[in-house]
């Protein structure tokens, strides 16, 4: 095992990446998540058509039997470029989740793109633990009624499918709900995408999994690493723009990269790229070959947020005033990972598991 | 300073208080809540700025001479505790903590007598236009050119993070008036008493935070009369360097980290740690605040004792030490913040942010400023010399 991309992998990076670089230059994607929608149809066809879509789902489905390395490969090359489209939302995390619990008929709408998925999860501070879920699912008639609040849902208010979890007598459980059904707070994220605040109350949903504390966790660990590919590529893209800004910046008549302090820096942020990186594609290999466990999505998460922290605001620093506008990619990048860091557990929460030695957290009482 | 209990101080800090629980309008208050850099919502500080000029606090650092209140160093201390205590928007700076005091020093009477008032009641508002596209941390190679013409010099080239430019009504620059000798040597230090001049255009940038901020200025033959000009003609120089004395010390900034880290504290108890309990009583969190608690402490120590007028304060490196160690600090704190909102840190805000707003804010107020307060503040390490110059003053000033 060398852990490198095979060629059918290496030529799907490039066609992905050479599709975004004529289609979605910076200033497109900063058009794109500045209109209306916040993300852009035609580009989401492109997807559709390039198999992202349908890149990790079974043939049943119409997906294309893609692996988790795949997925990750495509998804380093989203995150250097910003991609706003709803495919982690949609492919990553509804489709994930439905694809655990077999969901075969929703699990075909989203792999042929058609439908836009949302994945109602997380409750506001950002842990990912299926056990600490209260949002509650009471039987109703022939279905049952949620009652609770999902907080920072991605495209949790213009999804056409939401897969919500809720906790249904002692369990977690996986529901599909009406999109319009909750009272919907819509808004933009600092890293340029459409989320939502969604509030249920006693909101008619369809079961389609109970006791699925261990189907949600393996779901939800699959979906990190593939959040974590995106926040390492734009790692990497940082890293890449700032060793050409420091080349090229000149004061007081040399390169600024040519100052041992700037150097070292960058030093540090290749040191801090390349560690993120093994990890991202060790524990990839781990999740293809069935061996992800807890700890270790963890350490992933956990060191992607940090070095990605610390890269971007070597980056900001190392451009200077330039690195404080909107006008670059700079700071977006460093939003975006900030915003992966966020979701599902920062690297706070995922270091204090680690050192207490929990895979995850105790369930809270009551 | 005198840090014994003292009954005169404590009725100053009553007084002190009452009007400052009174005296600011719920417009004013809310910028303070929306306050999320150095540098608050532009109509209400300057409001406020007046109201406080009227009971004639609006310059307590002044010599009285000018229009400073001639108070101690201990009630200058108080009343920035209490000042901060309640979230009041700071004053802008580049007045009262730079020119003005610059032009104490080295302003002529005719200058003193024409500048001073309106920066003292917060009538005008100046902009600070130093750094250019290709002069940054090596603003000795700023290239907008003062050319002498008749009474005049005419001004061509531009400016650029120039904070508040669409705001101000006057500029203080420095400009290139010779070339030749070291670079050093053909800087001239010039005022402009007005924005509207022919042939001066403000483009502001928006920043990381998606607020406008900093600007670009450019000048296409623009005049300004020679009897503007600070110090001699190309020795602007050493104008400036006296300038950045007053930017990188400046007045007590602990009280406004202090009140900070306090909310920061506040909502920590009453936020979820996913560990079953709150995260003001996560073990891990605790450490970390503790680790704060104590950065800030010294910190407010070595303010206290520059401002009681210690050596501490006459060390050549002084204002290098003072500027990274605030810049840090406030850093470190930003991301604290950022920590404590956790997941409601991610809603873009900015509608929300304008004081007036109809748009309601999500969550509380810390998640409202948390995330543009961090982002603003990686600013505070690049701003008034970057960091990594002031550690090259500190070690200058180690080397024997
Ligand atoms: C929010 C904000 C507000 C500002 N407000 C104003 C204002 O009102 N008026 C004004 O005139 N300017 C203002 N500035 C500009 C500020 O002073 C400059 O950004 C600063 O001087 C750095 O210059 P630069 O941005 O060109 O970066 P550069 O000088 O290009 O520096 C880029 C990087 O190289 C490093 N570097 C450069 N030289 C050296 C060296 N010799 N040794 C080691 N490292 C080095 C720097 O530390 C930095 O990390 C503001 C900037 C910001 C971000």
């Amino acid at each position: 095992m060398d852990f490198t991309f095979t060629e059918e992998q290496v030529l799907l990076r490039d066609t992905v990446t050479r599709s975004l670089e004529r289609d979605y230059s910076f200033e497109a994607r900063q058009a794109i998540a500045r209109s209306e929608r916040g993300w852009s149809p035609e580009v989401w066809a492109r997807l559709v058509e390039l198999g992202l879509t349908a890149l990790p789902f079974p043939e049943a489905v119409g997906g294309l039997n893609g692996s988790i390395v795949d997925v990750v490969a495509v998804a380093e090359v989203f995150g250097a470029h910003l991609l706003v489209e709803p495919w982690v939302a949609s492919v990553v995390l509804a489709g994930g989740v439905l694809a655990a619990v077999e969901d075969q008929d929703t699990l075909a709408r989203i792999a042929s793109g058609e439908a836009i998925g949302a994945l109602a999860h997380e409750e506001g501070r950002g842990t990912p633990d299926p056990a600490l879920i209260t949002t509650t699912a009471e039987r109703s008639g022939d279905g049952y009624a949620l009652t609770g609040e999902k907080r920072v849902v991605l495209h949790g208010a213009s999804a056409d499918v939401l897969v919500v979890t809720a906790r249904l007598d002692a369990g977690p459980a996986v529901f599909l709900v009406d999109p319009s059904a909750p009272a919907a707070t819509g808004f933009t994220t600092v890293d340029g995408r459409r989320a939502a605040h969604l509030r249920f109350d006693a909101t008619p949903a369809t079961l389609l999994a109970a006791d699925a504390e261990q189907l949600l966790r393996e779901a939800l660990d699959r979906a990190l690493v593939v959040l974590a590919a995106e926040a390492v590529g734009a790692t990497g893209e940082l890293l890449r723009r700032t060793a050409e800004y420091a080349s090229t910046r000149e004061q007081f008549g040399v390169p600024i990269g040519t100052f041992q302090t700037v150097a070292h820096r960058l030093a540090d942020m290749k040191i801090a790229y390349v560690k993120a990186r093994s990890t991202l594609l060790y524990t990839t290999a781990l999740t293809e070959a069935g061996r992800l466990g807890p700890q270790d999505v963890a350490v992933l998460k956990a060191q992607v947020g940090r070095l990605g922290r610390l890269v971007g605001e070597y980056a900001i620093q190392t451009h200077g005033g330039v690195g404080m506008t909107d006008e670059l990619p700079i700071g977006h990048l460093h939003k975006r990972i900030l915003a992966v860091d966020a979701m599902f557990g920062p690297a706070d929460h995922h270091l204090r598991r680690l050192g207490a030695g929990l895979a995850w957290a105790p369930a809270t009482t009551g | 300073m005198d840090i014994a209990p003292n009954a005169d101080l404590e009725k100053f800090r009553e007084e002190v208080a009452e009007f400052l629980d009174t005296a600011p309008t719920p417009e004013i208050r809310e910028a303070g809540r929306k306050t999320t850099s150095v540098f608050g919502p532009f109509d209400q500080v300057m409001a406020w700025h007046r109201i406080l000029h009227a009971r004639g606090w609006s310059a307590p650092d002044w010599p009285v001479e000018h229009g400073g209140t001639g108070w101690s160093v201990e009630q200058r201390y108080v009343f920035a505790e209490e000042y901060q205590k309640r979230g009041l928007p700071p004053l802008l700076p580049n007045g009262l903590r730079m020119i003005g005091p610059l032009l104490m020093e080295l302003g002529t009477p005719e200058q003193q007598a024409r500048h001073l008032p309106g920066i003292l009641s917060g009538e005008d508002y100046w902009t600070q236009g130093y750094s250019e596209p290709g002069a940054g941390s090596d603003l000795a190679s700023l290239s907008t050119m003062a050319v002498p013409d008749g009474d005049d010099y005419v001004l061509n080239g531009s400016k650029i993070w120039t904070t508040y430019a669409h705001h101000a009504n006057r500029m203080f620059l420095l400009v290139r008036t010779s070339r030749e000798g070291r670079k050093q040597r053909g800087i001239t230090f010039l005022l402009l008493d007005r924005m509207d001049l022919p042939g001066l255009e403000v483009r502001p940038i928006i920043g990381l935070d998606g607020a406008p901020e900093q600007c670009e200025v450019f000048f296409t033959d623009v005049r300004v009369p020679q009897a503007n000009r600070v110090g001699a003609e190309n020795d602007g120089w050493s104008v400036a360097k006296q300038l950045l004395k007053h930017e990188r010390g400046g007045s007590a900034h602990s009280p406004m980290l202090r009140r900070r880290l306090e909310v920061a504290r506040a909502v920590a108890a009453e936020t979820p740690s996913g560990f079953g309990g709150s995260l003001a009583d996560d073990p891990a969190f605790q450490r970390d605040l503790g680790e704060l608690e104590a950065e800030l402490a010294s910190y407010e120590h070595f303010e206290k004792l520059a401002i009681s007028g210690h050596p501490i304060a006459k060390d050549p490196a002084y204002p290098s030490l003072n500027k990274v160690m605030s810049s840090e600090l406030t850093q470190r704190i930003s991301v604290l913040m950022t920590r404590v909102v956790g997941l409601d840190g991610l809603a873009d805000q900015r509608e929300a942010l304008h004081v007036g707003s109809e748009v309601e804010p999500l969550g509380g107020d810390l998640a409202l400023v948390a995330m543009p307060y961090y982002l603003n503040s990686r600013a505070t390490t690049i701003y008034a010399g970057t960091n990594e110059v002031q550690r090259d003053l500190v070690a200058r000033t180690l080397r024997s």
